[in-house]
């Protein structure tokens, strides 16, 4: 059972993330409407995965890479972050941060079941 | 799966970022237009569109990505030159969220959607706002006694920002917040906090900072100008009142464009209490309506249920139980229901004052390419309609103020000619004292409409009073120009808002004087409108009436009436006929009508059921005379929904609707002051 954060401001952008992503292995979700949020539920409670928006207010989303990664036990929390066209700059930015993949808008549920995918599974099993 | 299937929430929450685009992009025109920074506006402006944009890529809606994007790589220069746009920029910006809607509105409707507008898009990817970058935007800033690693990831809009508070004369504090899982449990979070500071001042950035000694290693520091006092804000984030931290600036030289904080419309635009947040801050919810309707669906067989438990409980008490217990509490589910229904009801009201958020944008772009200026004034209170409503409302009201805009405000050099002033005026009015109607007036200082001109384009006699003019500029397809005014385009006839306020159960009105001016009112029944009542007993029935229209209740002292004979006999034949008497309140003698009399009510006739009264003052004719109702027993104030009554066939004066007041069988509402118009009629009297 993998437990995953959902972080995007669009509540309707969440659900399409869970919906693409509930047909996978059995997962449960917790979401955050911040990047503020994110970092106080990620500093409460366990997470298997992340799915963030860089877009976000106050904070954005590569800040929250940032702090995530500057802490030690959080070095190796796989982080999927959301761009938008047009984005590159931020983009490249959160890869080195040290987000571990990144998802484009407009992307396919397939794009993202094959990310998740692979960032969840346990590593030198085979597909 | 696909993604097409949640184009509906695209829909709700394109349209309350285009809203709030609209609202950010006036005040953005505003500053613009004294050369002033706006960083707030700018940078809410990049968030609601990027948002947008994003959405939309995800939905599949090509041109709004595309318009989105340029609008979105222009305020992204904006906010680096320190949140400064020209009058230029904002003009595209206006064009661009009118392009963003008009594509809105046509996937809403499962049209085709336009590609975006080329000519636009090249405007705006070439006009390059970074350029201006140095001009007045202070690159270093003032130094602020921050945290180091606080003061590191201050933007220079957030810098400026700062120093606006502090210039103002107000307080700028920094305050840690420690999240907890018991804290967190109770609800005090990040989100919450920050509500709370919102509240006392306008945060400018929220810190999240790691710290090894304290508990989940993570503090947020918020910065925050305010003027409120240490206490307060120490309770909001659960900390030591000592442990606020305040700060100063320390700049070399004073800023040479500091204009005073006394006017607080024009000058410094960063700084406003509160509103800094987006909504999520202000524990906000989108609701789909068809939620509530299934809510209140499964109210109505609560109640339902509770009127069977009701006669139930007679049932016993005729089979000899002493069921008062049992009353009671029967007693105290009814309110509770009826308190719950309110709620549900009160839950689909929006504000009148936010449907119409975006009208002077509207009202800018028609004026745009013009030479005409048009002042809009709207003056709606805190009045509130049912969404259903307002989603009608809304189009007719546009194309009115587009009426106004194209056809009856003049040309700035006409007006002056005619003596008048420069800029035309457009009001848009509202008044629900009645409490069950809304009446909203679209005014205007401009033409008026033309009778000759109307009667000669609808080949008929020239209308002499306004409602024949109404009636003629209603017939379907009628207008005055020949061709579609470059703004208007074909838009909807008079007749398609006529239809509109019909199928409200409503009607419109027109008042319009020739070189002065023109008014339009609709009036509508609000479908659910939850109005403050007092609610009392008359012929032994159970009404209420809205709290509003009560000037006084008193109790009737037999000492101080007098009876039919003195009354102002020959002009109130109705009067006589109910046996009415006059009453003496301070002075002042009024008729005193026993209400169970007046609605042909069973009982006994006369006054001696009537221990209180009704103090009401009528209007039309009679405006401002007093008339006192008699009742029997006051049954206290409480909110109630009230539906009109829309069965013609039902229409009485002085009913304007019913309400449930949780027993499962319907109140009557009574309208008191039309009530009271039928004691003076002449005509036989027939409420």
């Amino acid at each position: 059972m993998a437990h995953i954060l959902v972080v995007d401001d669009s509540k309707i952008m969440r659900e399409m993330l869970m919906a693409c992503l509930r047909g996978l292995d059995s997962m449960s979700f917790a979401q955050a409407s911040s990047g503020l949020e994110a970092i106080e539920q990620i500093s409460l409670q366990h997470f298997d995965l992340v799915l963030l928006d860089l877009n976000m207010p106050d904070i954005g989303g590569i800040e929250v890479v940032e702090f995530i990664r500057g802490q030690d036990r959080l070095r190796d929390l796989p982080i999927i972050v959301v761009t938008t066209r047009g984005d590159e700059v931020s983009r490249e930015q959160a890869l080195a941060a040290g987000a571990s993949r990144f998802l484009t808008k407009p992307f396919t549920p397939e794009t993202i079941h094959a990310e998740v995918q692979g960032l969840l599974r346990p590593p030198g099993q085979v597909a | 799966m696909d993604f097409h299937d949640y184009v509906e929430g695209f829909l709700a929450e394109a349209d309350e970022h285009l809203g709030s685009a609209s609202a950010q992009l006036i005040e953005l025109d505003r500053a613009a237009r004294s050369g002033q920074p706006h960083p707030r506006a700018v940078r809410e402006l990049f968030r609601s569109l990027h948002t947008i944009k994003g959405l939309a890529a995800m939905v599949g809606v090509e041109p709004i990505v595309d318009v989105a994007h340029e609008m979105e790589s222009l305020l992204r220069g904006a906010d680096r030159a320190g949140g400064r746009v020209p009058v230029t920029a904002v003009d595209l910006l206006v064009q661009g969220i009118r392009a963003i809607e008009e594509r809105v509105t046509q996937l809403a409707r499962k049209q085709p959607v336009a590609p975006a507008p080329p000519r636009l898009v090249a405007a705006l990817s070439a006009l390059v706002v970074g350029s201006l970058a140095g001009a007045g935007a202070s690159a270093a800033g003032p130094r602020l006694g921050l945290p180091a690693d606080v003061d590191a990831k201050l933007s220079a809009s957030e810098r400026e920002q700062i120093a606006q508070g502090i210039r103002s004369g107000r307080r700028v504090v920094v305050l840690e917040f420690v999240p907890a899982p018991e804290k967190a449990e109770r609800g005090l979070n990040i989100t919450a906090v920050r509500a709370r500071l919102s509240a006392l001042g306008e945060l400018v950035k929220v810190v999240p900072r790691s710290i090894p000694a304290t508990p989940g290693s993570l503090a947020f520091s918020l910065v925050l100008v305010t003027s409120a006092e240490n206490q307060s804000l120490a309770q909001a984030v659960e900390a030591e009142p000592g442990a606020v931290l305040e700060l100063t600036l320390a700049e070399p030289d004073g800023p040479d464009d500091s204009d005073g904080p006394d006017d607080p419309d024009d000058s410094d635009f960063g700084v406003r209490v509160a509103d800094d947040l987006p909504v999520q801050a202000h524990g906000y919810v989108r609701v789909d309506i068809a939620r509530l309707d299934d809510a209140l669906e499964k109210l109505s067989a609560l109640v339902v249920t509770r009127f069977r438990l009701g006669r139930a409980v007679a049932e016993l008490a005729a089979a000899g139980v002493d069921t008062r217990a049992l009353d009671a509490i029967v007693g105290e589910t009814t309110r509770q229901l009826r308190d719950l229904r309110a709620a549900i009801m009160h839950a689909r009201m929006m504000s009148l004052a936010e449907m119409l958020q975006r009208v002077p944008l509207l009202v800018r772009g028609l004026t745009r390419h013009t030479d005409k200026a048009v002042t809009l004034s709207i003056q709606v209170g805190d009045a509130e309609l049912d969404k259903s409503v307002a989603e009608q409302l809304f189009p007719a009201l546009v194309h009115l103020v587009r009426n106004a805009v194209d056809h009856a405000i003049e040309p700035r050099q006409e007006r002056r000619r005619q003596g008048k002033p420069q800029d035309g005026q457009i009001s848009i009015l509202c008044d629900s004292l009645s409490g069950t109607h809304l009446t909203l007036t679209i005014k205007d200082d401009g033409r008026g409409i033309d009778r000759e001109q109307v009667a000669r384009k609808a080949r008929r006699p020239v209308p002499r009073t306004d409602e024949q003019l109404l009636e003629l500029i209603a017939i379907p397809g009628f207008s005055t120009r020949d061709e579609a005014s470059r703004t208007s385009g074909r838009g909807m006839g008079v007749d398609i808002v006529k239809r509109t306020v019909d199928s409200l159960g409503g009607s419109l009105s027109l008042q319009t004087s020739p070189g002065q001016g023109t008014s339009f009112t609709l009036r509508v029944p609000l479908s659910v409108t939850i109005v403050d009542t007092f609610g009392f007993t008359a012929g032994a029935q159970t009404f209420v009436a809205p709290v509003a229209m009560v000037e006084e209740i008193i109790e009737i002292d037999a000492s101080r009436v007098a009876h039919a004979p003195a009354l102002a006999g020959g002009h109130a034949p109705a009067l006589e006929r109910l046996a009415a008497a006059m009453i003496e309140r301070r002075g002042q003698a009024m008729p005193l009508v026993p209400l169970a009399t007046l609605l042909r009510l069973p009982g006994r006739a006369g006054l001696p059921d009537a221990s209180k009264a009704l103090v009401v003052r009528l209007a039309g004719r009679h405006r401002g005379e007093p008339v006192a109702y008699g009742i029997e027993r006051m049954l206290g104030r409480q909110e109630v929904v009230i539906r009109p009554l829309e069965d013609p066939l039902v229409r009485r004066v002085g009913i304007t609707g019913a309400t449930d007041l949780g027993d499962g069988q319907p109140t009557l509402v009574l309208d008191l002051v039309a009530l009271g118009a039928t004691l003076f009629s002449h005509a036989r009297a027939e409420p």
